[in-house]
């Protein structure tokens, strides 16, 4: 039964509007609470940003930087608020933390041109794991102009005044990494959650939001444990560039087709006329 | 703290287009009462029908009837103008039973009439599969001409849904059209995003003719679904672009040996 409810909630989930993941995550759990650590560890939600109060640094909150109500600063590797015996990883695998951080602050600067980004490892019986987080945010509020250029001089032809746009990116990487001889076994899950609202007077609300999730799974050549950041780097990279792709596509391309779909922009009996015209053409040439 | 009860009907009333049963059994797996929740949950039903102008099939009839606010009589009952019918909705099932012929009683019903041949022309250019109609409201002052347009694909993990509610004053010769336009599609092939809309509209008219009321909603109509594809591609090309670039400003990949590796491969050989 318990599987039974838990494979109903991921699909409420799916199907209940992702905007409001954080709300309909609190009353599914309030409904049936046995279900709670199960959820809060399988569905993502967008991350939250605090300081860290050692290096003052920003990073980011998620279940496996987690130990009771404590967060663990990747930059400290401290507990906030200070916990006694909060789990940390191995000297080695917190090495390994250390170097993938600053890898993927590089990465971060340049691909997001800023945001907010944490990794963190643990330690498995044979090998490591580890989550990488990315957020970015952009508000943009102006009033923006409609240009046209005729004999060259630059009309404005029409000013939106209180359009709003606003996006905001969060990536979860989470990956593990098995030993096998001079190989290492990679498995990876990468989510993306991008919510994107604009308002306007001519457009009204417009709100596109979501989430998608990929998994790959790969063996690749290990020399020192720096390839092993460099492996995950790779993996992360090549992944959010397909996923990505994959957001443009949809947010872009289908949401647009299927609003298409629902209202014809062109006559439909013009476009109907159209084509028996073409499939007339067609007959024609080849009787 | 919100009762079962609210929250299950929060569940109800938040079901994209097309994907209310799917909603129900989840609501039903998920509530220690399973099936013995849906009763308490009737009046969600019944919102979500209203609002989401949801379409029935007539008793005997192929075509779709649409309900809302506006076409309701007593109880459960709800009329269509075009087809002079009266019938009960069962708002859990999306049924509709004990169908009656129904004369509309209006002073505007010429009117109505003539917008409803005009509506149908319209739908019919732009609109594949629709369901629409005009009624009388605030004590037949008013009217009210509704919209709605569904697909479904769920083979394909996507559903939408096109509404438009306008209501006009017949009271005086000019007259202001007020209503809303709302998109929503939901695409969810290994994730959940959803597309919503709202667009408010206001449409002056010279005069209560049918012809031309029509035909300035089909305009409005038309410049809002190019506003909206236009919107599509600026947040392709703005707000999506300022979040994450495709490739860094350099056009390489990164060099993940480089990148702090010398440093820290020493650190990482060093500590070992």
């Amino acid at each position: 039964m318990a599987d039974a409810q838990f494979d109903s909630a991921l699909d409420l989930l799916r199907r209940l509007n992702p905007r409001d993941t954080k709300q309909n995550l609190q009353a599914i759990t309030s409904i049936v609470p046995d279900l709670t650590e199960d959820l809060l560890s399988s569905v993502d939600q967008p991350l939250e940003i605090r300081k860290c109060p050692k290096t003052d640094r920003d990073y980011l909150l998620c279940d496996y930087n987690r130990d009771g109500d404590s967060y663990r600063s990747p930059w400290s590797n401290e507990f906030d608020p200070p916990l006694e015996d909060g789990t940390v990883p191995s000297e080695r695998v917190r090495k390994l933390e250390v170097a993938a951080n600053e890898a993927f602050d590089v990465y971060r600067e340049l691909y997001y041109e800023g945001g907010v980004g944490s990794v963190y490892f643990w330690d498995l019986d044979d090998g490591f794991a580890g989550v990488i987080l990315l957020k970015k945010g952009e508000r943009v509020l102006s009033c923006y102009f409609r240009l046209a250029i005729q004999a060259n001089i630059l009309f404005c032809i029409g000013v939106t005044p209180g359009a709003k746009s606003s996006g905001e990116w969060d990536s979860i990487h989470v990956f593990e990494a098995t030993d096998r001889a001079r190989m290492s076994h990679y498995k990876l899950t990468s989510t993306v959650i991008l919510h994107l609202a604009n308002e306007s007077e001519s457009l009204g609300e417009m709100d596109l939001s979501g989430n998608m999730t990929r998994q790959v799974e790969v063996d690749l050549p290990v020399e020192s444990d720096a390839s092993d950041v460099a492996n995950v780097g790779r993996l992360v990279e090549d992944m959010e560039l397909k996923m990505r792709n994959l957001l443009q596509e949809v947010y872009f391309g289908k949401a647009k087709d299927v609003v298409g779909e629902l209202r014809s922009l062109p006559s439909l009996s013009e476009s109907n006329r159209d084509r028996a015209t073409h499939l007339e053409m067609i007959r024609s040439m080849h009787s | 703290m919100a009762s079962t009860t609210e929250l299950a009907s929060s569940f109800i009333e938040g079901a994209p287009p097309g994907e209310l049963a799917d909603v129900v059994a989840d609501v039903k797996a998920l509530t220690s009462d399973g099936p013995d929740i849906i009763p308490s949950l009737a009046p969600a039903f019944e919102r979500y029908n209203e609002t989401q102008l949801t379409t029935v099939k007539l008793p005997g009839a192929s075509q779709e009837v649409l309900i809302s606010e506006y076409n309701k009589l007593e109880g459960n009952r709800y009329f269509d103008v075009e087809s002079q019918t009266s019938f009960e909705v069962d708002h859990v099932t999306q049924e509709a039973s004990a169908a009656q012929s129904y004369v509309l009683e209006s002073q505007n019903a010429d009117l109505i009439k003539s917008l409803l041949k005009s509506l149908s022309a319209h739908a019919t250019e732009h609109y594949r599969t629709c369901s629409y109609g005009v009624y009388p409201i605030e004590d037949d002052t008013a009217v009210a001409i509704v919209l709605v347009a569904n697909r479904y694909s769920p083979n394909n993990f996507w559903n939408g849904r096109f509404r438009a509610i306008y209501t006009l004053p017949v009271n005086s010769s000019s007259t202001t059209i007020s209503g809303q336009i709302k998109v929503d599609v939901h695409y969810y092939e290994d994730g959940n995003v959803a597309l919503n809309t709202n667009k408010p509209v206001n449409l002056s008219v010279p005069s209560v003719d049918a012809s031309s009321i029509i035909s300035r909603i089909a305009a409005a109509e038309r410049d809002y679904q190019e506003e909206l594809n236009r919107a599509f591609v600026s947040t392709a090309e703005g707000v999506f672009k300022g979040l994450r670039r495709q490739l860094p400003i350099t056009r390489q990949k990164v060099e993940w040996e480089k990148v702090g590796g010398y440093r820290l491969g020493q650190d990482i050989a060093g500590g070992r």
